[in-house]
């Protein structure tokens, strides 16, 4: 199998209603994406783009991007849900031989259309939706009430994890809620959407977009000197919400474990230096660590009060402040890849880790997150 | 019609409704520098630096040379029709826009022929969709010349531009 | 260049009706996604990913991969949602095909449907969601008249730019409303020969079709395509799998090239600089590069059956002649001496296209499942008669600005 890298990204700065048009959006950021690669849009030969249609408001949401995104007269796809799946997509495109150099964009601007309003829709019309209790944040809440209450762990446990995330996200200039100083009370003191879920417990409705380029091993090494390697590659999606164990992030767990064998790691707690995960909500990033191997069932909260996944940890979680720090859902996966890749090439600033050589990015959709990817990127040497 | 048809039984219909809600779009203000030409009797086109290409109403992006088009051209309002429609004569609740009946509304007359054209402008490389107006439906054909007709009043409106009228 | 042989080994649809109300929306996918599997002889378990995607919306329900997956088999594995509008289908097919070619997958399962009937809406276009609806509220907001709207959107509404597209071509080829009527007939009469079919009409006459009403010049209500209620799904595998299979169709090209958007407007109601709707220069591109990766220097001769997406009738010529199959603006001459006929020279769309059938999202899998059915000569009554090497499936839409072009043929490259 040839090795594909990552060889140029850019990020737009997380916002809450940007004042910038969609297609402006889209297009400066993929313009710097490819300006940070060094490299023109005549040298992609592939584009492929995530988003939905429901969140950007038009059927067939990608067409009138397709100039915006480069793809004139270019070999383009969309996914829709999360852009670490077009990443996934353009990895393989790449991989078959067929392309060399890809292009990978998501946006979403959640100003345009309340995200939290399109998780309705993607329940099962027959029952779910007739009967309306469920949404992404009150199914979130069952599932944060039986973690809770299974394995005794406390609401200001899970409010560490808000204050580590978004205090961290003060360091990060493109994250959109920046925290310094934010204390457990206050997280306990945000406003109550569905108990246990606080507003500064669950990711915050930004506008953004991202963008990566991606080349195979030989063009990569002509493009950069510094090339972040797909090491390994796990997807997964779970059974619909009503019929699977809440208390498990099983196809998190599943993906974790084929990305982790196609790159080799038998240990991902020794063996990986940074973790970027999408948490959407706090209780969720305990519900990851143990998906990802970090620590036994029910143990998550004991990495966290150990400060194991804090900046200065032997494993960060987040430095980057995640997706509780800024959620432009489609590209929120996307956004974690490049963060990823930043603390490997050393260019994440006041939140680089030192002395990071693998990480791992992962990416989420659905209720509870019922779809995974996990990238885990590993730089030279 | 002859079609062939097959029987078969049905399941329970749930009804539901799908109240998408109110979107919020962000939109780039390109439009206001058009109308304000039209306000002028001008029609104003985007011009791109990287090959020249001419697009009216302007737009924001030259997706050939991935660059913003920063130019801005008048362009004449004579030009050539490129394309056509002739519609059948429209009647009462035949056709529905935004959930309403044109005829019924007073737009369109009962029985009334429109003709939609794309009139590509003297220097401009793209079409612009309009209305023919004031001529025989017989003697439209691609290639025609026509020019603008303008509103008696402008008033920096999309609706300034009425149609076109065959140039005689 | 691609690394590794793929080849279709396995192909399932629905039958398709404009109301399949025996069946829920995932009890359908099911349908369509067990025959693919049973055909290939593969078990939901050996399945190592699967790709799926139907138009956003249409149905009702959003991102429905998360509620249909149990059916499909979906739990546990890689599952990819893709969605590009008219070429969904067709863009799910080569998402599983570069899935195996990839080499992270061998055994890959597509799955693309559509369900209108779900909608109360004509068109399934549900609710408020419009590809262009934002950019008509935007010039709304710039005193555009009411009429313009009606002009510009109600007289193409049942056939939206097709209408443009076909005068286009109409004015610089020659073709005739007449040519119209022929090959829809055709459609019909194919259609007629394909039991999974839609609009079927055993021995239907370009006077049957010239009798319909005008809906639009130059289109009659005949030559418009349905709205259908249907899946479809194929199973991809690679080469050491494919081998072992009696029934296979290699994949030998692909490509989906996108060209500017030429539906009248770009966002904000920004022109574009397309003139001629029936250029679709993506088409010729994704068209040659397919080839080229297949080997085939000549398609009108290689190529010995193409399957066209063709919601209206002049498609099938406009793309025909794209794809390379005919000479410029002289498709509708071929089509007059029989060549398109499913016996003829060049048969096109012997399953009745999409003119006969169309469960959008899933349209253009289609047209790649009944060119493998060509391929492997699984065809039954619409089999052409003859032997089938090489085949073309090609898929359309966006705002007219996508394209996906797929070659598959007998012979691994």
């Amino acid at each position: 199998m040839r090795r594909v890298a990552i060889v140029g990204y850019a990020q737009t700065q997380h916002q809450f209603d940007m004042q910038k048009t969609r297609e402006d959006m889209v297009f400066e950021v993929v313009k710097e994406a490819l300006s940070h690669a060094g490299i023109t849009r005549g040298e992609v030969d592939t584009v492929v783009t995530a988003s939905t249609d429901f969140l950007d408001g038009r059927t067939i949401s990608s067409v009138f991007l397709s100039m915006a995104v480069g793809a004139y007269l270019k070999d383009e796809s969309k996914t829709e849900e999360d852009g670490t799946s077009a990443a996934w997509y353009a990895f393989m495109r790449i991989l078959s031989g067929v392309h060399d150099v890809a292009l990978v964009e998501a946006h979403t601007q959640g100003s345009t259309f309340n995200p939290h309003q399109v998780s309705f829709y993607t329940l099962d019309p027959l029952f779910d939706r007739q009967i309306g209790v469920l949404n992404d944040v009150s199914a979130a809440a069952i599932q944060a009430r039986m973690y809770m209450s299974s394995y005794g762990v406390s609401e200001e446990e899970i409010a560490m994890v808000s204050v580590k995330n978004l205090s961290n996200a003060a360091k990060n200039p493109f994250a959109q809620r920046r925290m310094p100083d934010l204390t457990v009370e206050e997280v306990l003191g945000s406003k109550l959407y569905y108990h246990p879920i606080r507003e500064l417990m669950m990711s915050p409705i930004s506008d953004g977009a991202c963008a990566l380029v991606l080349a195979s091993e030989e063009k990569a090494k002509e493009i950069t000197d510094t090339p972040v390697w797909i090491e390994g590659v796990g997807v997964c999606q779970d059974f619909y919400l009503r019929d699977r164990n809440l208390l498990e992030l099983d196809s998190l767990r599943k993906a974790a474990k084929d990305a982790y064998e196609m790159a080799g790691i038998r240990d991902p707690y020794a063996e990986l230096d940074v973790f970027e995960v999408s948490e959407k909500f706090a209780h969720e990033e305990l519900m990851i660590y143990e998906a990802l191997g970090l620590c036994r069932r029910g143990k998550g909260k004991v990495l966290l009060e150990r400060g194991a996944t804090e900046k200065g940890g032997e494993i960060p979680v987040n430095p980057s402040g995640g997706a509780l720090a800024a959620d432009p859902v489609c590209a929120t996966g996307l956004v974690r890849m490049v963060e990823a890749a930043k603390q490997i090439r050393g260019e994440a600033g006041e939140y680089q880790i030192p002395g990071v050589r693998r990480a791992l990015a992962h990416g989420q959709f659905g209720m509870c997150a019922q779809k995974n990817w996990v990238f885990i990127l590993g730089g030279e040497g | 019609m002859p079609y062939l048809k097959e029987e078969r039984p049905e399941t329970l219909g749930v009804e539901g409704e799908w109240n998408i809600g109110a979107y919020t779009w962000k939109a780039n203000r390109l439009l206001e520098e058009f109308v304000e030409g039209l306000k002028q009797r001008k029609l104003v086109g985007s011009l791109c630096f990287g090959c020249g290409k001419v697009i009216v109403p302007p737009r924001n992006l030259c997706g050939r040379c991935h660059r913003k088009m920063e130019g801005r051209v008048v362009v004449s309002d004579v030009g050539t029709v490129t394309c056509f429609i002739i519609s059948p004569p429209i009647k009462r609740g035949k056709i529905k826009v935004l959930g309403m009946d044109p005829v019924e509304q007073g737009l369109i007359q009962e029985d009334e022929v429109i003709i939609p054209v794309f009139v590509k402008f003297d220097g401009a490389d793209s079409n612009l969709g309009t209305l023919l107006i004031g001529a025989d439906p017989k003697e439209v054909h691609i290639g025609m010349r026509v020019r603008a007709v303008w509103a008696k009043e402008t008033r920096g409106e999309l609706s300034d531009l009425e149609g076109v009228e065959p140039l005689r | 260049m691609m690394f590794r042989n793929v080849a279709i080994i396995g192909c399932g649809q629905t039958k398709h009706s404009s109301k399949r109300r025996d069946v829920s929306l995932p009890e359908m996918i099911e349908e369509a996604a067990w025959r693919a599997m049973e055909d290939a002889q593969v078990t939901p378990e050996e399945i190592d990913a699967i790709v799926v995607g139907n138009m956003q919306g249409f149905g009702g329900v959003a991102q429905p991969d998360q509620w249909i997956g149990d059916w499909i088999g979906a739990p546990g594995k890689p599952v990819m949602r893709i969605a590009t509008g008219g070429t969904t289908g067709g863009s799910v097919g080569q998402g599983a095909i570069y899935a195996v070619a990839s080499g992270m997958y061998d055994k890959v399962l597509a799955v693309a449907w559509e369900k209108h009937s779900d909608s109360k809406e004509p068109g399934a276009t549900t609710g408020l969601l419009h590809v262009a609806l934002a950019n008509f509220f935007h010039a709304f907001n710039y005193g555009m008249n009411l009429k313009s709207l009606v002009a510009t959107t109600v007289v193409g509404a049942a056939a939206g730019v097709a209408v443009y597209q076909a005068m286009f071509y109409m004015h610089r080829s020659g073709c005739r409303i007449e040519h119209f009527d022929m090959v829809a007939a055709k459609s019909r009469r194919n259609a007629a020969k394909n039991k999974y079919a839609h609009l079927q009409w055993p021995g239907c006459t370009p006077e049957d079709i010239a009798k319909t009403e005008m809906v639009a010049y130059p289109f009659r209500f005949g030559h418009i395509c349905p709205a259908s209620d249907g899946a479809s799904a194929i199973v991809v595998a690679a080469e050491d799998i494919a081998k072992k299979k009696e029934d296979k169709a290699w994949v030998k090209g692909l490509a989906s090239y996108s060209d500017e958007e030429n539906q009248l407007m770009s966002e904000s109601y920004g022109g574009v600089g397309i003139l001629d709707a029936s250029e679709q220069m993506g088409c010729r591109v994704s068209a040659m590069k397919a080839y080229r990766m297949a080997g085939i220097t000549d398609p009108k001769r290689e190529i010995d059956v193409a399957e066209i997406y063709q919601p209206f009738p002049s498609q099938e010529l406009i793309f025909a002649e794209r794809l390379g199959l005919f000479d410029e603006g002289k498709a509708w001459v071929a089509l007059e001496e029989g060549e398109m006929e499913i016996d003829g020279r060049m048969p096109t769309d012997p399953s009745g296209g999409v003119l006969a059938t169309n469960a959008i999202g899933s349209s253009a899998l289609q047209r790649i499942l009944e060119a493998a059915l060509q391929v492997m000569g699984k065809a039954e009554e619409h089999q052409v008669p003859k032997e089938v090497r090489n085949a073309v499936a090609h898929g359309w839409g966006g705002v007219t600005n996508y394209t996906t072009v797929t070659v598959l043929g007998d012979s691994p490259r």
